[in-house]
């Protein structure tokens, strides 16, 4: 009997415990989501900076590799870290090119020259002088060997045909054909110090300190791997624009939210669901950003040839609700891609082109007899688990099966780098480049470089968008080239060669008491990605 | 079975109510497609709605049934935990059998290989494991047998030494009893005991890993494991924010933690039971 009272009485303790446990959870969560208690009851907030005080800016980390141009990761957090360190000729606003290294530039009238006048007294973080040479084996060394990020080629040859040094702060650059875009491609090639990479055979493997010396605004001055952290310091003998922020700092955070809430970064990234929290407080500002990050869905036709067939692609165009994934998924906070391809955001984005409604009839007819069964690669991202099961629902209803796989992002990267699937999801950003993405996307048939969006359609070639792809590319009357990728947009969206699904708008937060510099560049969704953010501005 | 009933009988109430809360999601497991009105894969509803009379639990972000995915759930928590559980035993039983009846080289080999998998850190080996055969719930049950044979191999091993020792043991080998008799007829029921309470146990540990593995990402991304709805709702941006936690979260993980401890007592009962009774069992035969 007393051992029975005694589990007994155990008994009721671990009940006991248990209740207070749920109760726990319960009582803690009641101070995060009462909504009569205000943002300010939870944060400590920084009173207004002292215009003395260094400002350091905190923003998530994680690991996207060693920022030099050879070995960062190749999605955008990874390309823009190294950008802080390494400087190019010209640089990006919120309305296009400006200039940058280069003050001035002349183009001869056949578009086949390029002089560019460069800014003196620029110096490398070792505190070497920059010259012409610098800049001339730049270029020639990505050429050799091709960076992460790479803009010096194009179908997968080199398009500049001669370099020549005509001052000490001249230098030409000579085309084979003309070409409208290679301003911008020339403008983003980075600058690395001859006197360290000359003698380096194999950029992939050179790490160290001198791997990281450019002549960019900011030193890289600590990296961890392991914990995903960078700090990077403002350069003291920056020949440019000065840095406002002393630091930049990206730290670990589990969720960006609460960090955010908790002071631990600066800036956080919000779904539609959290507007109210900050919305009418003085203290915030919400940003909403331009829908040029999207994803899309793309068919290995190598793989699996029933893709070859136009009407096959439509039908799982049709047969996919975009709508739905932007109201479930996104929640609300993201557009649905134009089949065209360029985005509702773009300059030259084309209202007219077809468009594919969920409509399982449509669907249906397209299918007729045709038993279609595929495997969906996607990333174990949360958001792309459900865009694939969304999917998965979606196309069954039409008759199509799918079975999902996911992996982890730089799984799934690499396998649509080596066409290693039969259909895709990826997610990228760069959907507000010039309108040449569309040769990039739908033309070409060599790969530029390991970035996400780089990524060729394996077994697919139209010869019509081919030719008007390359007709634009020597267009240099605007409203022409305009009038030619408005009908590239047409075909392509007829063909849907790959299946544009969905491009976010989703909202950031920060405080502009401590910091409310913040600056998109014209074609691009992340305001920390830009370096221009952290410099001082005229 | 009487004396199932009869040990059951003797079962302290936090045990006997810990058996009920298994039979509870047990019978949540079988009869999960009668018990809920809505699928468990297909949205029923408008996404993230609070709990209703329509949605008893509410519904998760793509609109789908929480109920509906808690019952489904309990069938694949279940599944793994009873699956990893006997597997492990059977094969961990068998080496543990095979390892004290021969002794010699055969001991030693199959005891050096228990060392080597027992002091391999197992959640790191668990994740590089599931990363690499991929999210599907087979490979799940394939890792967690992997890492949960060992106990009951040692357990039994220990136990067939001090029984192959007793006289009526030898004397049935002198009589050319053959290692599959001995089995059959001495060294099973002799050892049943403590394969239950491995086999209880690895199932609280199963589906806790399983949760875990899920949590990380590394289950079947499409199955609706209690493991795998935390992880979706957890992921969902500044959910501790919003009202949504408070079912899409709460939920299954109470599901998780009264599942896991109901399955510690009704072990720790049979324990209880088998440490009372040491000395008894040796003497029969």
């Amino acid at each position: 009997m007393i051992l029975k009272n005694k589990v007994f009485k155990k008994g009721s303790i671990v009940l006991l415990i248990l209740l207070m446990l749920t109760s726990m959870v319960v009582g803690c969560s009641k101070t995060a989501t009462n909504e009569d208690a205000t943002v300010a009851d939870t944060l400590e907030l920084k009173e207004t900076t002292d215009a003395e005080e260094p400002v350091i800016i905190r923003l998530t980390g994680g690991d996207y590799g060693y920022p030099t141009p050879f070995q960062h990761y190749p999605r955008g957090p990874g390309g823009y870290k190294m950008q802080l360190v390494f400087d190019s000729l010209l640089e990006r606003d919120e309305n296009g090119l400006i200039p940058w290294m280069a003050k001035e530039w002349e183009i001869s009238e056949d578009g086949l020259e390029y002089t560019f006048t460069i800014h003196e007294d620029i110096q490398w973080q070792d505190g070497k002088p920059l010259t012409m040479e610098d800049i001339q084996f730049s270029f020639e060394y990505f050429e050799k060997h091709p960076p992460v990020w790479n803009p010096v080629t194009m179908d997968g040859k080199a398009f500049v045909e001669k370099i020549e040094i005509i001052d000490k702060d001249k230098i030409r650059f000579t085309i084979s054909e003309k070409n409208v875009t290679i301003l911008e491609k020339i403008g983003d090639v980075r600058m690395i110090p001859k006197h360290i990479w000359e003698a380096i055979e194999d950029p992939d493997a050179f790490q160290g300190e001198e791997a990281v010396i450019g002549c960019g605004p900011y030193l890289l001055t600590n990296y961890n791997k392991e914990h995903g952290t960078y700090e990077f310091t403002a350069f003291e003998n920056y020949w440019g624009s000065k840095p406002v922020v002393e630091k930049i700092q990206f730290v670990p955070a589990s969720d960006e939210v609460l960090a955010f809430e908790n002071n631990e970064v600066d800036l956080a990234s919000i779904g539609s669901d959290l507007l109210a929290r900050y919305q009418g407080d003085s203290r915030f500002k919400i940003i909403q950003n331009p829908g040029f990050w999207g994803y899309r869905l793309l068919f290995n036709m190598e793989k699996k040839s029933i893709f070859k067939e136009k009407e096959v692609r439509q039908a799982i165009a049709y047969g996919i609700d975009q709508e739905e994934l932007v109201e479930k998924v996104e929640r609300g906070a993201a557009i649905v891609a134009s089949a065209g391809y360029l985005p509702k955001d773009h300059i030259w984005y084309n209202d007219g082109v077809k468009k594919y409604p969920f409509d399982v009839e449509a669907a249906k007819e397209r299918i007729g007899d045709r038993k279609i069964t595929f495997q969906l690669l996607t990333g174990n991202s949360n958001t792309e688990v459900r865009i694939a099961e969304l999917i998965k629902i979606s196309l069954k209803e039409v008759g199509i099966d799918v079975d999902i796989k996911s992996v982890d992002t730089k799984t799934r990267d690499h396998a649509i780098n080596t066409k290693d699937y039969e259909v895709a999801l990826t997610g990228h950003g760069g959907w507000g480049s010039d309108a040449d993405i569309l040769r990039e996307r739908y033309a070409t048939t060599v790969q530029a470089g390991s970035s996400p969006s780089s990524n060729i359609i394996p077994g697919y070639e139209n010869e019509e968008i081919k030719a008007l792809a390359q007709q634009q590319l020597g267009e240099t009357n605007v409203e022409k080239r305009k009038k030619i990728i408005f009908q590239l947009q047409e075909i392509i969206a007829e063909e849907v060669s790959f299946l544009p699904l969905y491009n976010t708008t989703g909202y950031t937060v920060y405080q502009p008491s401590k910091y409310d510099d913040w600056m998109y560049m014209y074609d691009h969704h992340t305001v920390s990605h830009s370096k221009l953010s952290y410099l001082q501005r005229k | 079975m009487k004396k199932i009933i009869q040990r059951i009988l003797e079962f302290s109430l936090v045990g006997k109510i810990a058996l009920i809360v298994i039979g509870f999601f047990i019978v949540l497991a079988i009869f999960s497609s009668q018990l809920s009105h809505y699928p468990y894969d297909l949205p029923s509803g408008a996404a993230l709605q609070p709990p209703s009379r329509e949605h008893w639990m509410g519904t998760d972000d793509l609109g789908i049934d929480i109920w509906a995915q808690l019952c489904y759930g309990a069938r694949v928590s279940i599944m793994v935990g009873f699956t990893t559980a006997f597997l492990s035993v059977a094969g961990g039983g068998l080496v543990g059998v095979c390892a004290g009846y021969y002794g010699g080289k055969i001991d030693g080999w199959m005891m050096r290989l228990t060392d080597l998998m027992m002091i391999i850190p197992q959640l790191p080996m668990m994740i590089v494991l599931g990363a690499f055969f991929g999210p599907s719930l087979k490979n799940i049950i394939f890792v967690l047998t992997l890492f949960s044979w060992t106990a009951p191999a040692r357990i039994v091993r220990s136990k067939v030494l001090s029984i192959k020792e007793e006289k009526y043991i030898l004397v049935a080998k002198s009589y050319g009893a053959g290692f599959f008799y001995m089995i059959q007829k001495h060294f099973l029921p002799q050892t049943f005991s403590l394969m239950m309470v491995s086999f209880i146990q690895l199932i609280s540990r199963a589906i806790v890993a399983e949760a875990g593995l899920s949590f990380l990402g590394l289950g079947d991304p499409t199955s609706k494991s209690w493991g795998l709805m935390l992880n979706h709702g957890m992921a969902f941006r500044g959910i501790y924010f919003t009202d949504f936690w408070k079912w899409w979260i709460l939920f299954p993980l109470v599901c998780i933690l009264t599942m896991v401890l109901a399955v510690s007592f009704v072990g720790k009962e049979i324990e209880r039971k088998e440490v009372s009774s040491y000395g008894k069992t040796t003497t029969k035969g």
